[in-house]
């Protein structure tokens, strides 16, 4: 069968079929499949993924590329069944090039690890999602992670510029941004795992700046924290990070971290400014003269790397720490023009409100991408059915401003039907054409991104 | 992007370029795509152009909501009115390509052009958030939105950018925007003889970045001042008063080490300075130059630029030289004073320069000699991929044939 051919292949010690071991690679950190994947696999190489990838075509098996599993939207989970294949033992830094500053990166490589590796030597890896401990470059790249500095650095995208790829049939082949040609790159970050298996990457690093200041200003609600965000975008200010936790989320982070928040605040607005040490001074004079003029009730510098450092722990484990208010939380990822957060933050409230869910907000507001956390007991069905109906019309006002349905956790398994929303069936078309040439059978990651539907090129 | 012969069409609506466009492809006429026609030497122009669509009717600013930091255009305005229109709400977009005023947003995203702040900015296409695009059976197709971080299925706009029009039609496009550096200084200086390597070596190390800098030989005609024995340089540097300070100390003290001693700084023309040296980078020399564009990376540039001009010298062709010390890349431009000379010593040129810069591409000239010379470099791996994406975009190859790499 399929598993004595893989384990012919890649060894015994890198093929796992037993029903205990299946069970671990059916869920993401919020999605269930209801369907054990066939096998799970953990190449070592290019020449394994190769390998892997030509005996589950000729076995008309699919293939769901992993990292880590912290994907919100079951991207990472066989729902059709098929073969897993996790990057566990792909995790090397490959090449350091200081001078050229980039690095080639395996894709089991998890994001922190990289910016720890080469420390020493003045540079990081920008791309920061809050999940950098444990989530891989490899799954970063599927989804075109974000995290919170990409206000000024921009997304993963941003970042990669080249990649080694094995294709459906298990061919390999490379992509630069350099190369002439269709930028294949661009097209095949964020794609998903649906055009090809990533082998390996070259990413960009930058120089750690030479100044890096972090301050927090409490204000009486969440509309005039990000009143002051549109203020100091629009004043030609460009912060590494613009931050708004809500009284819900602090109440947990303060409780969970000692991190420093007040928790008698309506809202706190945490930013981050890097640069050079000369301009910091009156940077934080600007900043500090706006967010008062915008209502600000009180100003704090974190004054060591310890209190920065503190901070930011709290505002990374946010979403975690609501499980001090309720055992669930299903949190959305949605974008809306920046400006229109206030409107889409009564929205949530309201939608929240009119279905008994409780609602903690902590989010990106320098870029517009909401993070409503529904905190709820997943063992109550009439509170998961709130939930999701809650999520469904957050979904919709967002649109309806503006927005999109993903801003930086991908479309997954979850949001798939979201796509009709945004895109017409044009739009989607175009999107297919370019699997077709990819996928045409639909063999990587089925069931993720496209709608379920033959108009949209994907297979009923 | 420029079609010779048949039928022009400027369409005053994006319905009316959908029309004529859907026409063509029902009839099998050849469409060419023109935006300025300021890139027409990168490439080869189209094998066959039935008629050509020009798209600078549709120059329109559609939203520019400042405190989002976002903007949406139509796709055939110009760079120049785009950065006009921006600044003055104190943002810009930060695409550096020459003739900004000719030049339109969709013609130079098309081309995928590469500017010399990228190193520090990222590259144009970084900063498309959303696009509208014209297929080749009509269809009006659009990716992405107005938000400036968006996961929401593929980014097709990555595959747009930089096609050269063989898939469709840029017609509008969204951006996220930058506000504008408070300051800008330019700097100049003669390079005195066997300071060039050393003065790249500064620079490299330099703590607060230059957004630009250029070793130049030559192209006297472009840029002002004379040649010292290795060339001149130029420096560009952005950002707020206190920074450009200190930035002007660094900068003086590294090339003092270099054996650079003076320098002439240009504040209120710094502006139009670097626009020159762009425009420089596909300026032509009547049909007698071809100008190449090498990428490489900042460690190897002072070795690379210079092999490059060697090579040429020893095919006898005149060059002139821009070294993009941030980037690595090198503008190199050949030509002779006779056309058919140039043409005979041009073809060896260019099969002895790919031996050494296999990525090497052309960026501008007029010489009918381009047709016969290597014009994309060393095809890419995903060369296959790319053949595919546009039989499934373009099946009828309406759009721009053979405008591309590998023929597409």
């Amino acid at each position: 069968m399929i598993a004595e051919r893989l384990i012919e292949a890649v060894g015994a010690e890198a093929v796992k079929t037993a029903p205990e071991d299946l069970a671990v690679y059916a869920f993401d950190a919020y999605t269930q499949s209801e369907t054990l994947p066939s096998a799970v696999v953990l190449p070592a190489s290019t020449r394994d993924v190769a390998a892997i990838v030509k005996i589950a075509a000729a076995c008309g098996e699919p293939i769901v590329a992993r990292g880590a599993g912290t994907g919100l939207c079951g991207g990472a989970v066989p729902t059709g069944g098929g073969i897993v294949m996790s990057f566990a033992r792909m995790n090397r830094l490959l090449e350091l090039d200081v001078r050229n500053r980039r690095a080639r990166v395996q894709p089991g490589l998890i994001n922190l690890e990289l910016s720890k590796q080469i420390a020493s030597t003045g540079l990081f890896y920008a791309p920061d999602p809050a999940s950098q401990k444990s989530s891989t470059l490899g799954g970063n790249i599927g989804t075109n992670a974000g995290g919170p500095h990409c206000l000024s650095y921009g997304v993963t995208v941003n970042h990669v510029v080249g990649l080694e790829v094995v294709d459906e049939r298990g061919e390999v082949f490379t992509s630069d941004v350099d190369d002439a040609g269709y930028d294949l790159t661009g097209v095949l970050v964020g794609s998903e795992g649906t055009l090809g298996i990533v082998t390996s990457a070259w990413v960009r690093l930058l120089r750690l700046p030479e100044s890096v200041r972090v301050w927090l200003a409490a204000f009486p609600d969440v509309e005039s924290a990000c009143e002051a965000v549109s203020a100091i975008v629009g004043s030609g200010i460009l912060p590494t990070a613009l931050e708004i936790m809500d009284s819900v989320i602090l109440g947990a982070v303060e409780a969970a971290f000692h991190a420093g928040y007040p928790t008698d605040a309506g809202a706190v607005l945490l930013i981050e400014s890097a640069g050079f040490t000369d301009e910091m001074n009156a940077r934080e004079a600007e900043i500090r003269a706006i967010v008062r003029a915008q209502g600000a009730l009180s100003w704090r510098a974190a004054a060591t790397q310890a209190e920065r450092d503190a901070l930011w722990a709290g505002r990374k484990g946010a979403a975690g720490a609501t499980g001090r208010i309720a055992p669930n939380y299903y949190t959305q990822d949605v974008c809306v023009p920046r400006t229109r957060l206030p409107e889409a933050l009564r929205a949530v409230e309201r939608s929240a409100r009119a279905h008994g869910i409780a609602v903690g907000n902590v989010f990106h507001a320098g870029d517009g991408n909401l993070h409503p956390l529904m905190l709820y007991d997943k063992r109550d069905r009439r509170q998961v059915a709130g939930v999701v109906e809650a999520g469904n019309e957050i979904l919709q006002t967002c649109i309806d401003l503006g927005g999109t349905i993903s801003g930086e956790h991908g479309i997954g398994h979850e949001k798939r039907a979201g796509m009709n929303l945004i895109y017409s069936t044009d739009d989607l078309a175009a999107m297919a054409r370019v699997r077709d040439v990819f996928d045409p059978k639909r063999m990587l990651n089925p069931e993720k991104i496209f709608p379920a539907g033959a108009k949209c090129g994907e297979p009923l | 992007m420029s079609a010779g012969s048949g039928r022009r069409i400027t369409p005053k609506s994006v319905d009316q370029l959908r029309d004529v466009v859907a026409a063509c492809d029902r009839t099998r006429e050849a469409v060419a795509i023109e935006g300025g026609n300021t890139l027409r030497g990168m490439g080869l122009p189209p094998a066959r152009a039935d008629v050509t669509v020009v798209t600078t009717a549709l120059d329109a600013v559609l939203e520019h909501e400042y405190r989002d930091l976002t903007c949406a255009v139509q796709a055939g305005i110009t760079l120049a009115s785009l950065a006009e229109s921006l600044a003055a709400r104190g943002q810009y977009v930060p695409i550096d390509a020459p003739f900004a005023r000719k030049a339109t947003v969709g013609g130079t995203l098309a081309a995928g052009w590469l500017g010399p702040r990228r190193h520090l900015l990222g590259r144009a296409r970084d900063y498309v958030i959303g696009s509208h695009v014209v297929l080749a059976d009509g269809t009006l197709a659009k990716a992405g939105g107005m938000v400036v971080k968006n996961v929401s299925g593929y980014d097709m706009s990555k595959l747009y950018v930089g096609s050269f029009g063989t898939l469709g039609t840029l017609v509008r496009v969204n951006f996220k925007t930058l506000p504008l550096p408070q300051r800008r200084r330019a700097f100049v200086a003669k390079l005195p003889e066997g300071t060039r390597s050393r003065a790249i070596a500064q620079i490299a190390e330099l703590a607060i970045a230059p957004a630009a800098a250029f070793c130049v030989e030559g192209y006297r005609k472009a840029i002002d001042g004379e040649d010292g024995t290795d060339g001149r340089l130029f420096v560009l540097l952005e950002g707020s008063s206190t920074l450009i300070e200190r930035a002007t100390r660094d900068l003086r003290s590294a090339l003092g080490k270099a054996g650079v001693p003076e320098t002439t700084i240009l504040d209120a023309g710094a502006r139009e300075a670097f626009e020159r040296v762009l425009d420089a980078t596909v300026a032509c020399i009547s049909d007698r130059s071809v100008t190449y564009h090498a990428l490489g990376s900042p460690e190897s540039i002072a070795v690379r630029s210079i092999a490059m001009r060697d090579l040429a010298h020893r095919h006898e062709l005149f060059t002139d030289v821009l070294a993009d010390v941030m980037n690595g890349d090198t503008i190199l431009r050949v030509s002779r004073r006779d056309a058919r000379a140039f043409s005979a010593s041009v073809e060896i040129f260019d099969d002895e320069l790919h031996a050494i810069e296999p990525r090497a591409t052309i960026v501008a000239g007029d010489s009918p000699v381009r047709s016969s010379l290597l014009v994309w470099g060393q095809l890419p791996s995903g060369l296959a991929k790319m053949r595919e994406i546009k039989a499934r975009f373009d099946p009828n190859r309406t759009l721009n044939p053979g405008r591309f790499v590998g023929g597409i």
